[in-house]
C-alpha cells in the first residue's frame, strides 16, 4: 500500500520533467517564429553597467518581408533600419564600416541545439508591459556561458523581457518592454529612416577578407560554439589589418580580434562592461607579435582561455 | 630520519625556501657535528656560486650553544588570572585589527575598481554631462561594485583605449546583424555609445 503513493510520485516526476522541458522548447520555437510573423510597435528599456536607455521599435511583417526600425529615445538619436535582417542604414556613432559580412544572414533560434548547452524550463508566469507573460529560463550546463531569463508574451511569443544572469545569479543586463502594441501594423512613415541614418555600404574586398581571417583558428572553444563569420578590415585610423572571427552557440556570442602590434609595447588587459567582457593577450607568431582580443557576452575565464588558444596557420600559406 | 631528507631540508633552509617543518627538522639535527659540517659545505658552495665573501669554518652556532648551556634558566613566570586576561585582550585586539584590516583592504580594492572604471570610461564612451535627471536614490558610485558595473581595467591604457571601443562596437554590431533576438544586441551596441 505504501508503495502506491511513492510509485505515483515517481511516475508523476517522470512525466512532469520532460513536459516542462518540452513546454520551454515550444515557447522558444514560438519566440523564433514570432519575429518572422508578428508586426508590432513598442518601447523598451535597456540597462547595464549603470547605463540606462530607452528605445522605440517598429517591426512590420508584410508579404514575407520583415522591416524593422529601431530608434533610441534618449541621448543621441541612434537609429537602425533593417530589411530581412540586413542592415540598410545606421546613424551617428553606430557606424562602423563593417557592413554585411558575406555569411551574416540571421540564424533562427534553434531550441533543439540550445538544449545541449542550456537547461530549458518554464519557471513561472509574470506580467510585463501590461501583458501576461511566461518565464522561460535557460540555465547553462557548464561555466562557459551565462544564463537567460526570458519573459515571453503569452499571446504572441515575443520577448517582453530578457535578463542575463551570471553563475551567481547576479543581473548583468536587462532588456524590457514598457509598452507593446501588436494590434496595429506600423505604417510606411513609421518605418521611414530619419535623415541622420546613413546607408550601409558593403565591403568590396570580401574574398580577400575571408582568406585572411581563415589563417586563424582556435585550439580550444567552449562546447557548442561555432564559427559563424570571419572578416578582415583595415582600421581607418591605424591602417593595420584587423582579422575578426565571430562564434556563437545559438544564443551567446563572442568575437576574436587579431591585430599585429608592429612593435608596439602593450600590456595584456581584462575589461568587463556589464554583460560584455574584453580580454587582450599578446601572442608571438612567426610574423611578429599579435594582440588577440576576445570580446563577448561570456564569463571572463572562458574569454581568457579562448584568447590563449588562438593559433595561426600563416606559416603554411606563406 | 633519512640523511637525504635532512640534506634537502638544509638546502631549503639555505635558499630561504624551507617551511616550518623543515626548519624544525634542521634545528633539531643541528647538534649533530656531521650536519653542521654539511651546512658549512653548503655555505661554501653557495658562496662560490654567488661569488660571496667566504669565511670558512666559522661555527658560531657551536659557540652560542655552549654559552647558552652555561647560562642559568630564568625563573618561570607565575600564571595569574590577570595574565590570562591580558592574553585574551591581546587576542581580541589582534582579531579586531585583522577584521579592520580586511575591511580596509576590501575598501581599497573597491576604490581601485572605481578608479579603474573612471579611467576606463572616457575612452570607451562619449563623455556627457551627468545631469540631475537620474532616478531618485539611484547612485552610480554605489553601484560600481555590483556586477552590472564591473568595469575593471588592468594594465596600461593607450593602445587599448584606442582599440577596445572599436572592438566592442564591432562585436555588438556584428551580433546585431545576425541577432536572433534582434533588438537586444542592437541595444547593447547603442548603450556603448551612451553617456
Amino acid at each position: 500500500m505504501r508503495a502506491i503513493p511513492l510509485l505515483s510520485l515517481l511516475l508523476a516526476g517522470w512525466f512532469v520533467v520532460p513536459a516542462h522541458a518540452d513546454e520551454a522548447q515550444d515557447w522558444l520555437t514560438r519566440l523564433g517564429q514570432a519575429e518572422q510573423q508578428q508586426s508590432f510597435f513598442g518601447t523598451f528599456v535597456y540597462e547595464r553597467n549603470g547605463s540606462f536607455s530607452t528605445h522605440n521599435i517598429w517591426h512590420r511583417v508584410q508579404d514575407g518581408k520583415v522591416r524593422e526600425r529601431l530608434l533610441q529615445l534618449d541621448g543621441s538619436a541612434q537609429e537602425v533600419v533593417r530589411i530581412d535582417g540586413h542592415t540598410q542604414c545606421v546613424s551617428g556613432t553606430l557606424i562602423a564600416g563593417l557592413g554585411d559580412s558575406p555569411n551574416s544572414a540571421a540564424r533562427a533560434l534553434d531550441p533543439q541545439k540550445l538544449k545541449n548547452w542550456y537547461d530549458l524550463a518554464v519557471i513561472g508566469k509574470s506580467r510585463v508591459a501590461g501583458r501576461a507573460a511566461v518565464i522561460v529560463s535557460l540555465t547553462p550546463r557548464d561555466q562557459h556561458r551565462y544564463g537567460f531569463e526570458l519573459h515571453l508574451d503569452k499571446e504572441t511569443g515575443l520577448p517582453l523581457k530578457s535578463l542575463l544572469l551570471n553563475d551567481k545569479g547576479q543581473l548583468l543586463e536587462r532588456f524590457q518592454f514598457t509598452r507593446l502594441d501588436t494590434a496595429d501594423v506600423p505604417s510606411d512613415k513609421d518605418l521611414q529612416a530619419g535623415d541622420d541614418c546613413k546607408a550601409v555600404t558593403l565591403d568590396s574586398d570580401k574574398a580577400s577578407a575571408i582568406k585572411a581571417a581563415q589563417v586563424w583558428h582556435s585550439d580550444w572553444l567552449p562546447p557548442g560554439f561555432e564559427l559563424t563569420s570571419s572578416s578582415a578590415r583595415k582600421d581607418p585610423e591605424t591602417k593595420t589589418l584587423v582579422n575578426s572571427l565571430m562564434y556563437d552557440d545559438g544564443l551567446a556570442r563572442f568575437s576574436v580580434f587579431l591585430e599585429p602590434l608592429n612593435g608596439a609595447t602593450v600590456t595584456d588587459t581584462r575589461t568587463q562592461l556589464g554583460p560584455t567582457v574584453a580580454v587582450s593577450r599578446r601572442l608571438t607568431t612567426p610574423q611578429g607579435e599579435v594582440m588577440v582580443t576576445v570580446v563577448g557576452e561570456i564569463p571572463i575565464g572562458t574569454a581568457e582561455r579562448i584568447a590563449l588558444s588562438m593559433r595561426t596557420d600563416a606559416t603554411a600559406t606563406k | 630520519m633519512s640523511r637525504e631528507a635532512l640534506q634537502e631540508s638544509l638546502s631549503a633552509v639555505m635558499d630561504n625556501e624551507a617551511d616550518e617543518l623543515e626548519l624544525r627538522r634542521v634545528l633539531n639535527a643541528f647538534d649533530d657535528v656531521e650536519t653542521r659540517e654539511t651546512w658549512a659545505r653548503y655555505q661554501i658552495a653557495r658562496a662560490v656560486m654567488h661569488k660571496d665573501l667566504l669565511l670558512p669554518r666559522l661555527d658560531i652556532a657551536a659557540a652560542v650553544s655552549a654559552a647558552l648551556a652555561d647560562e642559568a634558566v630564568p625563573a618561570k613566570a607565575t600564571r595569574g588570572p590577570w595574565r590570562s586576561l591580558g592574553r585574551l585582550a591581546v587576542a581580541a585586539s589582534v582579531t579586531l585589527a585583522v577584521l579592520a584590516g580586511v575591511r580596509l583592504y576590501n575598501q581599497d580594492e573597491i576604490a581601485g575598481v572605481e578608479l579603474a572604471q573612471q579611467s576606463n570610461q572616457p575612452g570607451l564612451t562619449v563623455p556627457q554631462v551627468k545631469g540631475p535627471a537620474v532616478l531618485a536614490g539611484y547612485n552610480e558610485s554605489s553601484d560600481a561594485t555590483g556586477p552590472m558595473a564591473s568595469g575593471v581595467l588592468q594594465g596600461q591604457p593607450g593602445w587599448h583605449d584606442q582599440r577596445l571601443p572599436s572592438y566592442l562596437r564591432q562585436h555588438a554590431q556584428q551580433a546585431a546583424l545576425k541577432g536572433t533576438e534582434s533588438a537586444l544586441p542592437y541595444a547593447r551596441a547603442a548603450s556603448l555609445e551612451n553617456r
